[in-house]
């Protein structure tokens, strides 16, 4: 078996990327058509609870954390991100993305 | 063909580990069992043969389970669960922190596609049958009644493929039989249940008293109250074998008499013994996930290995996928 790669080079990840990201692993997760999410959508809205969060959260880190090491999402902000707007700033902030 | 898949164990988990854990495991592995151990190797020391899996960190049973997954990634229950996700083990067997064992499965191997929420199924003894299931034991305190209609569905095809009970009967406690009994959640899924659901033989409501010896091979209810129901049905065993330990302990005669009872006895004492029971399944995640009592010893933790590669052999995780 091929050793995991810690950064993968698949280019520059801008805000539309992040969002495309979070949208999609959270279909996943709520097993809804991703076309049902927008920036707009709240958590309460997508009946996405706080398991559900957790899920997404792991997903985040497993896939960002493959282009920046060390990606992390700290348990305590999550009481914070209500929509996925939310969720979107954050992640860009954290990977420092315009 | 090959080999099976071995059960992954976390080395770690439980009041008597590491030591009852390696020694249940090669207690399985004496049997023909493939095995592998999880967790620190210093901590565990010698393993008889027995391959391990190292990892630096461990869980404690009194962690915030969703936090402790998170936080220590390189735990033996988190590396058991992310064995069964990446296909090297069958299925996991832990009997240590039970809730951080089911965040580690759900996190790790993921959920069942259109399982809601994961849940925790248990054996209630009957006399003369197999055990009936229990579920939810635990899982989910708050629950709505489609996650009840589906712990229906994944209890009935636990109940076919652990116990081998051909069309099962399932049932929803409650405090009467009467539909007209119960909370809103109860009369919700009662409706549902009752309009017909694949998969499901509803047969109305079941009582607290009815649990042991359970006419119905299924009983559904929230995790909250079936974790109660079992710690009471757990506690009422205990206090009813001290009360009769007291009586044969009483004088020689009563001595006697527990000598001349005490064959008979023992078969059917073994059968409510949490010991022999296999543990209990987490059922909704992508792999097979046995959660074994914290006071597990090597016996339990060998029974549990055991019921791990015959669930595994059976397929569950796709019957329970079909189920839903």
């Amino acid at each position: 078996m091929a050793p995991a790669e810690t950064h993968i080079d698949r280019g520059p990840l801008d805000r539309e990327g992040i969002f495309a990201l979070i949208r999609d692993e959270l279909a996943d997760i709520l097993e809804i058509d991703p076309a049902a999410i927008a920036e707009s959508s709240s958590f309460e809205d997508l009946k996405a609870d706080s398991l559900a969060l957790i899920e997404l959260v792991e997903a985040l880190e497993e896939e960002l954390g493959e282009r920046t090491v060390g990606f992390r999402i700290e348990d305590e902000d999550l009481e914070d991100l209500r929509t996925v707007r939310d969720a979107v700033d954050y992640v860009a902030a954290k990977l420092q993305v315009g | 063909m090959n080999a099976p898949l071995p059960v992954a164990v976390d080395a770690m988990g439980g009041d008597r580990a590491p030591a009852d854990v390696v020694a249940g495991a090669r207690r399985a592995a004496e049997e023909g069992l493939r095995v592998v151990l999880v967790g620190p190797p210093e901590q565990i020391g010698d393993t008889a043969g027995i391959e391990l899996v190292a990892c630096r960190e461990v869980i404690g049973m009194g962690e915030d389970p969703a936090g402790a997954v998170r936080r220590k990634k390189d735990s033996s229950l988190v590396r058991a669960a992310e064995l069964v996700r990446d296909h090297k083990a069958a299925a996991m067997v832990s009997a240590g922190n039970t809730g951080a064992t089911m965040a580690a499965a759900l996190l790790r191997m993921g959920r069942l596609r259109g399982a809601i929420r994961p849940c925790i199924a248990i054996p209630l003894p009957r006399r003369g049958a197999e055990p009936a299931v229990l579920v939810d034991a635990g899982a989910n305190a708050e629950c709505t009644p489609q996650m009840l209609v589906q712990f229906a569905q994944m209890g009935a095809a636990y109940a076919i493929e652990r116990y081998r009970i051909a069309n099962p009967t399932v049932a929803l406690l409650s405090i009467g039989e009467e539909a007209s009994k119960g909370t809103t959640l109860v009369k919700e899924t009662s409706e549902l249940l009752r309009a017909g659901v694949p998969g499901v033989r509803f047969v109305g409501n079941v009582e607290g008293r009815d649990l042991l010896g359970c006419p119905a091979d299924v009983v559904v209810t929230d995790g909250f109250t079936g974790n109660v129901a079992l710690k009471t049905a757990e506690g009422t065993l205990r206090y009813a074998g001290r009360l009769l330990a007291e009586v044969f302990d009483h004088d020689e005669q009563t001595k006697a008499a527990a000598a001349v009872l005490a064959p008979h006895l023992t078969p059917v004492l073994a059968r409510l013994d949490p010991e022999n029971t296999g543990g209990a399944m987490l059922l909704g995640v992508r792999g097979i996930c046995v959660i074994s009592h914290g006071s597990s010893s090597s016996v339990a933790i060998a029974n549990a290995i055991r019921v791990a590669h015959d669930l595994a052999a059976r397929g569950l995780v796709d019957r329970l996928g079909a189920a839903l």
